[in-house]
């Protein structure tokens, strides 16, 4: 299979190997959440709430010197093509939430926050490769709309490698290729790597630029958040006036 | 811009799946045009000195490829919507339309129509795909008359009469590829058009030769949907069609859904197919079930089988299991194989063939359009019809052929012409022949290619001496034996004898990954040919001729570099220790076998390097003795070996090639070489080794070989390879020759060794029959065979000298290369072997002669004899063709045939007096002829 | 908490709620001199020595860094930024409604928009005999008379204890349960501490707390009762004649509660004025409570506050 057409350098969905889908964020979006934001990168789209620091809920897992953050991670039956019933507590789901919440973890002032609780619920409602990536994304949204302090934005892109080129943001067809899928997040104006994961096997040669695209990648992503963020922020403070 | 594009899918579980998938249309994308004063032309292709831009359709492409490949279509827009529908369509085309694409003698352009902001089409309500195609092209045809604003005329091209109608509607040129090609004024090129049949071409064009034949011959194909479902219900069956190459009559589909092959007998049973098509077959009742293949009265074509050389394994013979069988009685029995037919055509296999036409007279009007019969050099090919304008000119020559269509109602396929080759029977064009059947890329090398190669001259660098992972080993005596006259040595020993009486030997292959790295074109290139074809005249190489015979040719008293095996082995020949190691050696004689047969002989001299070699001949004799014992089977070959004039290259004299202890010696060691690095390998890479594997031969495939020992009073022994060389080696007649017959017919029964990577099977299945080893590979060759450049890349990441290139992470494309290099391999063997029957003709043509013959094989109307001076086989007829009613009878188990009335009677390995004589039944067709002296 | 009410505009709204956007946030660049920033921007405090980092803020490589989205302040040397949307930060002396969530050994717990549950100890509350004394195991056990579970209550925050957790107080009369009105919730950052919290809006005969929590009551007015100890068994009987609200409160009570919600929606600062403003609006252009968070009425409060903005910033520059 031609994942990247080798008269003319394009994709099959017509991007160049180094291009991203369009992305799109969208804050405030969940009107109980303390935060919530809506991204999508292509025709993935994810959505993401955000609840707290609230009380712990239950008071063994309570921590006097930082907050518990909890992430839960869904994938909506409608999500793909096939309408199957997903089943909430599968393995992938678990192990894409522990990764979630670690990445996240990395970049929450958690100090600041003692006693008390950060949920995050992301709910993938159209699912076309990279959900990892946009969950991380709409989750550094949400978490910033909800006002909970941060290290810095956790922004996260994929890579892969086919046809003996670097791709950045996979989509699903070329995400089931079965070549190697870099998954990174990154925290970007620290220049800090918070998250990598890599399915199948990739020279080490190789890996390095596929990592350094997918940081690319992160980058330009952090630079829509930012730009996103700001004009949100703007509109609040413009909103409620002086 | 973003597009979605939304279909609905059925998976293969019959699941109903909508799949959406984004489209980015883009405003980047350049036309390609030189003149273009918009676009970035840093890329563009498209040059301003042609009169006009051509936009090609997709069936042109299909249809047409051999008229674009001249280079007198040029600057040519081609379309990604297009060669999108041609990679679905066809891939072989799709391949060839790429390379166009990439050549840099052809202004060839592809341009994204699909990804254009402009030029993207959107399929609308109730358009089929085609018409929304076809409308996407004239989109873009449009775009580059409005982009270019009139300054180049853009044509669009189709044979699409719709198509053409409504592109003239929408105010562009259009013509269909004919009209085109006669306005280029080149009547040659006219050839090379291909007429298409469909309907919407008019019909005076299509005239006939034989209008009262126009009569439905074949059945018609079922229709697609008929064929789905009937392999779905297991009524049909499906699997490639291949025919037999002794008997084009006679095919084979392997079938999966009934695990056996079904046997189709007859033109009109393979309804049109192919060798090598992917075909539906219905299995006939089993009262049909009846074997036909010894005489074939099924067509007025007179085939026979001409005199070839000895196959040298299964793979080149007949497969003639069934054979034996039906010599029982001249009534047909009913066979036990399935029966069937063919009902459909999945996938076409069509190429173009190479072959000449058959004699005709000619036509009265020279230049006109003629119509004659091609005959493909492969007889599994039938007649194709062609159309010509230079019939004169192409009756004596061997010429190019692609097919393009077989009509129903038509005896045979229509092709075109593509090209001429040459002259029939002379020498260069028939080994030209030779190598455009095989597929052997003869071209010189690229000057990309070349670029790759060290600064010429090559001389040991101080770099390579600094390098840590090179060993020194210059102080050695190492030396070479090979064929006289080789340029290109691949591998040097040396052996010096220990204190302890234990022995160094080392066996030193010419370094060739260090100067061939992955990825670059020499790389491609060498990978792509696979293997050196030695020709009886010539050798075509794998690498370019500095490497081949200069900087990586262990030649003698030079310094080059090398990648090492270094035993310590006892007098015993059991390796104590084995190491591996890139190093520079000093090669202190090149010897010829000969040569080196000649001092181990001449007790006069003990030189170091004859001790030396003495040394090495009595390791290797204890190791083959060893090797032996474990099962190892000791075959026999009937190569033979020309004497060329140097002026003429025509050959002088013939002769079984002579083996001697020296060759012995040299392979002994070269296997062991070979074995101890498939280890260290196989247990650093387990998964993407390559390694090389022999398959245990089936009953079936020894069936031959039992029948024909059978028949003279031997009992062999086959349920291993040990007990078969055991037997091999009782078998002694009463004549020095027959253990050496036996055990050529055991060879022919063996398939080929094959390539593959370690992840594809099983370690069971990694064993080497003929070598009893459990491991093997090929490591000793790199200049000569890229299976060893990809080992000698495996060893050096095994050590650690070198990163694993990233290809051996690949596993489907590592299967692809090895079965490219079993292709090839296979392929440069066929080519030797036609270009030794090439030269056997050539040599016969002024030498009638009579000699011995053997006889091997009983057949209806004689027998087949093998005529061990040439290596050559051939049939002899007892009876003269078309007499039926003969006085000599066929006895099957005894594999004897009698004549009732004189009582003369021949039987299986019997001496016969044979005549051998280059006859011409047909001008420009000569062939050898066997015939029986009377004694 | 409220986020953007869902209503369905048709154009001619859709445009004129654009055009107010435009408006406001053409005011809101010309009127703030605040810097916004975002998570992870720096901050430029040019080099000053010494500069102390608040709320929001972190060091990174040597800069000043935002943690979180919002207005840069600085107060002297110290640096903070103010955050927009997050949960209340309490600090001492906030006047705050919550709601109580649990009762355990001598406190309730309250819910208060913070990142913990606010406790509100017994000892913390007059009793209702009004008497300074011990509490003793029987007022502990009686918990229940004083708020149950769901009530709502007006407190003071008293500060943190050293274990981290938020202590409330709520000693005075002005304090204690709300009864008869309806709670609601908009971000904390849109109710500005002020002197008064507390307003007795008397032409509605409605009372208003502005929680600093982002919690609002409005509820029917309550006559502080100083001797409410004295005539105990009076004025139960005077509760039990007046134990329903009349209607015309009721509605007061729903107008005003609804202009709390429009003005949150809109995501303006929520104030007496703007409430009364939005309220008297309503009234005098004849829209029915209902329809106060109507398409209509929503866009003319959005135009409404432009002119009020103009207004005051021509007052501020002339």
């Amino acid at each position: 299979m031609e994942y990247v057409n080798p008269l003319t350098g394009f994709r099959l969905d017509g991007r160049r190997p180094n291009e991203m889908r369009q992305i799109r964020g969208e804050i405030g979006v969940v009107a109980k959440a303390d935060g919530s934001a809506l991204f999508e990168m292509g025709n993935t789209k994810v959505i993401a709430a955000v609840y707290g620091p609230r009380e712990v809920q239950n008071k063994g897992q309570q921590m006097d010197g930082q907050a518990l953050v909890r992430c839960e991670y869904s994938m909506a039956n409608f999500s793909t093509g096939d309408r199957a019933r997903k089943s909430k507590g599968d393995r992938r789901s678990t192990e894409i939430s522990l990764v979630i919440r670690q990445t996240m973890e990395a970049s929450i002032l958690t100090h600041l926050m003692p006693r008390s609780q950060i949920d995050i619920f992301l709910q993938v409602l159209q699912a076309d490769g990279g959900t990892r990536s946009a969950c991380i994304n709409a989750a550094t949204l949400a978490l910033a709309d909800a006002g909970i302090p941060m290290r810095d934005l956790v922004t996260s892109c994929s890579a892969g490698y086919l046809c003996s080129t670097p791709l950045l943001d996979l989509n699903y067809v070329e995400d089931s290729a079965g070549g190697p899928d870099v998954t990174v997040g990154t925290l970007v104006k620290m220049d800090k790597v918070t998250l990598l994961q890599m399915d199948a096997k990739l020279p080490i040669e190789m890996f390095t630029d596929v990592l350094q695209l997918a940081i690319e990648g992160c980058k330009a992503i952090a630079n829509y958040i930012q730009e996103v963020l700001l004009e949100n922020t703007k509109k609040l403070e413009c909103m409620r006036g002086s | 811009m973003l597009q979605s594009k939304s279909f609905v899918k059925k998976t293969k579980q019959g699941r109903v799946v909508k799949v959406v998938r984004e489209h980015y249309l883009r405003d980047d994308i350049y036309c390609g045009s030189v003149i273009c004063k918009v676009c970035d032309t840093s890329s563009a292709r498209l040059s301003s000195a042609a009169s006009a831009i051509l936009i090609i359709d997709t069936n042109v492409v299909l249809h047409q490829i051999d008229l674009l490949e001249n280079p007198a279509i040029n600057n040519v827009v081609v379309l990604s919507v297009v060669l999108e529908e041609v990679r679905n369509k066809n891939m072989a085309v799709y391949n060839r339309i790429k390379a166009l694409c990439t050549n840099a003698m052809k202004n060839f352009f592809v341009f994204s129509n699909e990804h254009h902001r402009d030029t993207y089409v959107k399929e609308m309500v109730g358009e089929s795909p085609n018409d929304r195609n076809d409308r996407a092209i004239r989109v873009a045809a449009h775009w580059y008359q409005s982009h270019l604003g009139g300054s180049t005329q853009i044509l669009l091209i189709t044979n699409d009469r719709e198509n053409k109608k409504k592109a003239i509607e929408e105010g562009l040129s259009a013509e269909t590829v004919e009209s085109y090609v006669r306005s280029l004024e080149q009547p040659n090129l006219l050839d090379l058009v291909v007429i298409p049949t469909s309907l919407d071409v008019v019909k005076e064009e299509f005239d006939d030769p034989r209008p009262s034949k126009r009569k439905v011959i074949y059945h018609e194909h079922k229709p697609m949907s008929e064929i789905t479902s009937g392999l779905l219900h297991r009524i049909y069956h499906q699997g490639k069609l291949r025919v037999n190459r002794y008997n084009p009559f006679e095919g084979y589909v392997g079938s999966e859904s009934i695990g056996d092959e079904i046997v189709i007998y007859g033109r009109v049973n393979m309804n049109r197919a192919f060798d090598g098509d992917i075909v539906a077959v219905e299995l006939l009742p089993q009262d049909q079930w009846t074997e036909k293949s010894l005489i074939v009265v099924d067509d007025d074509e007179d085939e026979e089988d001409d005199v070839h050389l000895v196959p040298s394994s299964v793979d080149d013979a007949p497969s003639n299991a069934n054979v034996a069988k039906a010599f029982a009685g001249s009534a047909p029995t009913v066979s036990s194989r399935p029966i069937g037919r063919v009902i459909g055509i999945i996938k076409r296999n069509w190429s173009s063939y190479c072959g000449s036409l058959e004699p005709m007279p000619l036509p009265a009007s020279n230049g006109g359009v003629a119509h004659a019969l091609f005959i493909s050099k492969d007889r599994r090919i039938p007649k194709i019809r062609i159309q010509t304008r230079q019939i004169g000119n192409l009756v004596d020559k061997r010429i190019i052929v692609a097919v393009d269509s077989w009509d129903c109602s038509s005896k045979y396929p229509f092709g075109h012409y593509v090209r001429t080759i040459g002259k029939i029977g002379d020498r260069e064009t028939e080994s030209e022949v030779v190598l455009i059947e095989n597929d052997i890329n003869s071209r010189p090398f690229s000057t990309q290619v070349l670029a790759c190669l060290p600064p010429l001259p090559w001389s040991l660098s101080s770099d390579d001496l600094a390098n840590p992972h090179r060993e020194d080993l210059r102080h050695l005596r190492v030396f070479s034996v090979d064929p006289p006259g080789c340029k290109d040595i691949d591998d040097a020993l040396h052996c010096t004898p220990f204190a302890n009486g234990n022995f160094e030997v080392g066996v030193h292959i010419a370094d060739v990954t260090n100067f061939v790295h992955p990825g670059t074109p020499l790389d491609e290139e060498a990978a792509q040919r696979g293997t050196s074809v030695y020709l009886v005249e010539k050798r075509i190489d794998m690498l370019p001729k500095p490497l081949t015979e200069d900087i990586c040719s262990l030649r003698s008293d030079v310094e080059r570099l090398a990648f090492s095996v270094i035993w310590e082995m006892t007098p015993n020949a059991e390796i104590i220790s084995t190491r591996y190691t890139k190093s520079i050696i000093k090669s202190c004689a090149a010897l010829s076998y000969v040569e080196a047969q000649a001092r181990m002989d001449d007790s006069r001299m003990i030189d170091p390097l004859t001790t030396d070699l003495r040394n090495l001949n009595t390791l290797a004799k204890i190791m083959r003795q060893r090797r032996i014992e474990r099962g190892a089977l000791t075959l026999a070959s009937a190569e033979v070996k020309f004497q060329i004039d140097t002026e003429t290259h025509d050959p002088l004299d013939i002769g079984m090639y002579q083996i001697r202890e020296a060759n012995q010696m040299i392979e002994e060691f070269m296997l062991a070489g070979n074995v101890s690095v498939a280890e260290k390998i196989l247990r650093h890479f387990p998964l993407c080794s390559l390694l090389r594997r022999h398959p245990i031969p089936t009953k079936e495939m020894l069936e031959p070989l039992l029948c024909t020992a059978a028949a003279v009073g031997l009992d062999l022994d086959i349920s291993s390879s040990k007990t078969l060389a055991d037997s091999l080696d009782h078998a002694v007649g009463d004549d020095p020759y027959f253990n050496k017959l036996i055990r050529i017919l055991a060879t022919r029964c063996m398939t080929q060794a094959v390539y593959f990577s370690s992840g594809d099977l099983t370690p069971a299945e990694f064993h080497h029959y003929g070598l009893a080893a459990p491991l093997y590979t090929h490591f000793t060759s790199p200049i000569r065979r890229y299976a060893d450049v990809i080992v000698h890349r495996l060893l050096a990441a095994a050590l650690e000298i070198a990163k694993l290139p990233p290809i051996f992470l690949d596993g489907p494309r590592l299967t692809e290369i090895a079965d490219n290099l079993n292709y090839r391999h296979r392929n440069a063997q066929m080519a030797s072997r036609a270009s030794v029957e090439l030269h056997t003709l050539i040599y016969f043509r002024n030498r009638p002669m009579d000699t011995e013959a053997r006889i091997v094989k009983m057949k209806a109307n004689g027998f087949i004899v093998f005529v061990p001076k040439f290596g050559i086989e051939g049939p002899v007829y007892l009876t003269s063709k078309g007499d039926k009613g003969t006085d000599w009878t066929v006895d099957e188990a005894h594999q004897r045939v009698t004549n009732t009335s004189t009582n003369v009677s021949y039987c299986a390995l019997q001496t016969v007096k044979i005549h051998l004589e280059v006859v011409e039944p047909q001008p420009h067709r000569p062939k050898l002829e066997l015939t029986l002296i009377n004694m | 908490m409220m986020r953007e009410l869902h209503v369905s505009l048709n154009q001619t709204q859709k445009v004129r709620l654009q055009a107010a956007f435009q408006h406001l946030s053409d005011i809101g660049s010309q009127a703030s001199s605040g810097l916004l920033v975002s998570v992870s921007d720096t901050i430029p405090v040019n080099n000053e020595d010494g500069i102390l980092k608040g709320h929001g803020t972190s060091e990174r490589d040597g800069q000043v860094v935002a943690t979180v989205c919002g207005v840069v302040e600085r107060v002297n040397k110290l640096v903070y930024v103010r955050a927009l949307r997050a949960r209340y930060k309490p600090e001492v002396g906030d006047i705050i409604v919550g709601r109580v969530i649990e009762i355990a050994p001598k406190r309730w717990k309250l819910e208060i928009n913070f990142s913990q549950d606010a406790v509100l100890m017994l000892q913390s509350m007059n009793l209702p005999d009004g008497i300074q004394r011990r509490r003793t195991a029987v007022d502990e056990l009686n918990m229940r008379t004083i708020f149950e579970e769901n009530d709502v209550i007006c407190a003071e925050v008293r500060g943190f204890q050293h274990d981290g957790s938020l202590h409330l107080q709520a000693r005075s009369q002005k304090y204690g349960k709300l009864e008869r009105g309806q709670l609601l919730r908009v971000p904390a950052y849109l109710v500005k501490r002020r002197k008064q919290h507390f307003h007795d809006l008397e032409q509605y005969g409605v009372d208003l707390i502005l929680g600093c929590n982002g919690f609002i009551w409005v509820g029917e007015h309550v006559v502080p009762a100083d001797n409410e100890m004295v005539e105990d068994q009076e004025s139960t009987l005077k509760d039990k004649e007046q134990s329903y609200t009349p209607l015309e409160i009721r509605q007061n009570i729903c107008r005003i509660a609804n202009s709390v919600r429009l003005i949150s929606a809109l995501g303006f600062a929520i104030s007496v004025d703007a409430i009364i403003d939005t309220a008297e609006a309503s009234k005098s252009s004849n829209v029915d409570i209902k329809d106060m968070l109507g398409a209509e009425f929503y866009v003319q409060t959005a135009e409404r506050e432009v002119q009020k903005r103009i207004s005051l910033l021509k007052k501020k520059r002339g």
